[in-house]
């Protein structure tokens, strides 16, 4: 168990450098594959709910380090106060309650019913984006829904989605090789 | 609830409380580290999207040329082909030659840069550029573009190549003045869905101003981020509101079309 949680992790990082190869595909309204909340949300249905927060952390930890941006310190009689921006750390909990939404079906996934888990990495990565939306627009004041915005969280969540019997599929193959049970 | 998860539930409870009380330098510390770490894999990363990109273009430019084909005007549309990409290099060359000319008049030391990734984030509006803190890349250093556009700011440096936060991204905030008035405010990104053209809008204006069509907005230096008469856009439209008035900014700067851009390291001008 503890060595495919570790290898578990190492998947993790290894998605962060994948992630930098993946480029947005413009035809499809500049939908990208997000393999780093792909691997968080397989793994966690494969793992326990103590594992499962493990990895909602450290991936809502290196996902925040790579997109909040930080700003210097503004002279505050010239600029507007910097209220609207996500607090770093806010991924962790999406993560962790999109975590929960994979642990929801994982004794279907147990019984072997994997293309479940990945009809639900689809919808859980369609939740997490427009939550992010949401808070986002929630932080700065004003709530905008386009066709264009939609249909780039939701051509996203597909390409993810596709992806994810190649995650599970590794996750086999890994939790082979450390003796580590998915199935019962 | 079983024991064990009830405990590790209370440790992530306590990570994550950890993680929300981190200072701003702190989390700087962090993403620095970060972005260190992985920017040798940007820069290969830029690459594979360059060559993606490349590839999905030669696909598009295929298909329309099959379609030409099909009307029976093969040679005529060859010599089009041509002449486009004679068009396309008389395009680079000027472009070049402009950012060339830039960077010797240029009242500021610049560096250039290459633009190498466009929007890497899903909602933030950032490119990445290929120099990095070796190469005297700093956090908030003015970034130019070939014609003297404001483009944006670092926000952060990495090893080799650095991020840069557009004017057009929401969190951006850029003090700007009316040219011919004396009209101050803050330039912010707006938010535009994918596909559409980039927008600016211009804040904190008195509520009677009169501001017209085609007016040109500089940075004014106020708050010493950015330095002053570097050119923004012109207003397009002026909205009166019941405190401030608003105005809807065009840009001075094509976004979509960012190749090179000129990082200023010394905004004193000497």
């Amino acid at each position: 168990m503890l060595s495919y949680i570790i290898s578990l992790i190492g998947l993790l990082l290894l998605s962060c450098i994948v992630q930098q190869f993946l480029p947005p595909i413009a035809p499809w309204y500049g939908a990208r594959v997000l393999v780093l909340p792909l691997v968080v949300l397989c793994g966690s249905a494969t793992v326990s709910t103590a594992a499962m927060l493990i990895l909602a952390f450290l991936g809502g930890f290196l996902w925040d380090s790579q997109h909040i941006i930080q700003h210097p310190t503004l002279d505050p009689a010239v600029f507007a106060p910097p209220s609207d921006s996500l607090k770093f750390g806010y991924s962790i909990i999406l993560y962790a309650f999109m975590g929960f939404l994979m642990q929801g079906i994982r004794p279907m996934f147990q019984e072997g019913k994997w293309y479940l888990s990945a009809g639900l990495t689809g919808v859980a990565i369609f939740l997490y984006l427009f939550a992010e939306h949401l808070l986002r627009s929630f932080v700065r004041g004003s709530l905008d829904f386009d066709n264009g915005m939609i249909n780039q969280i939701g051509m996203t969540s597909l390409f993810t989605m596709l992806a994810s019997p190649v995650v599970f599929w590794m996750l086999y193959r890994i939790a082979d090789l450390c003796g580590h049970e998915i199935s019962d | 609830m079983r024991p064990f998860n009830f405990f590790a539930l209370l440790l992530f409870t306590a990570g994550l409380v950890w993680v929300f009380t981190l200072s701003e330098d702190a989390v700087r510390q962090v993403q620095k580290a970060y972005y260190s770490a992985i920017s040798p894999m940007i820069s290969k990363g830029a690459k594979a999207e360059k060559f993606a990109h490349d590839f999905i273009q030669e696909v598009e430019h295929s298909s329309d040329l099959k379609k030409q084909l099909e009307q029976s005007q093969r040679e005529r549309d060859r010599f089009k082909l041509i002449a486009s990409r004679v068009r396309e290099l008389e395009g680079e060359n000027n472009e070049l030659r402009s950012a060339l000319s830039f960077q010797k008049q240029t009242e500021f030391d610049v560096i250039a840069s290459r633009v190498i990734r466009r929007q890497p984030h899903l909602w933030n509006s950032t490119i990445e550029i290929n120099r990095g803190a070796g190469e005297g890349m700093g956090v908030s250093l003015c970034v130019l573009a070939s014609n003297g556009g404001l483009v944006g700011r670092v926000s952060l440096p990495g090893d080799n190549v650095s991020s840069v936060l557009l004017i057009t991204d929401e969190e951006s905030q850029v003090p700007a003045r009316v040219e011919g008035t004396s009209e101050v405010g803050l330039i912010v990104g707006q938010r535009t869905a994918y596909g559409e053209s980039l927008k600016l809008r211009l804040t904190y204006l008195s509520k009677n101003a009169i501001l017209k069509k085609g007016m040109n907005v500089y940075t004014d230096g106020r708050g010493k981020l950015f330095p002053a008469n570097i050119p923004i856009g012109t207003i397009d439209e002026f909205e009166a509101g019941p405190v401030y008035g608003e105005a809807e900014i065009i840009p001075a700067v094509d976004f979509n079309n960012l190749k090179t851009v000129f990082v200023i390291t010394d905004i004193t001008g000497d």
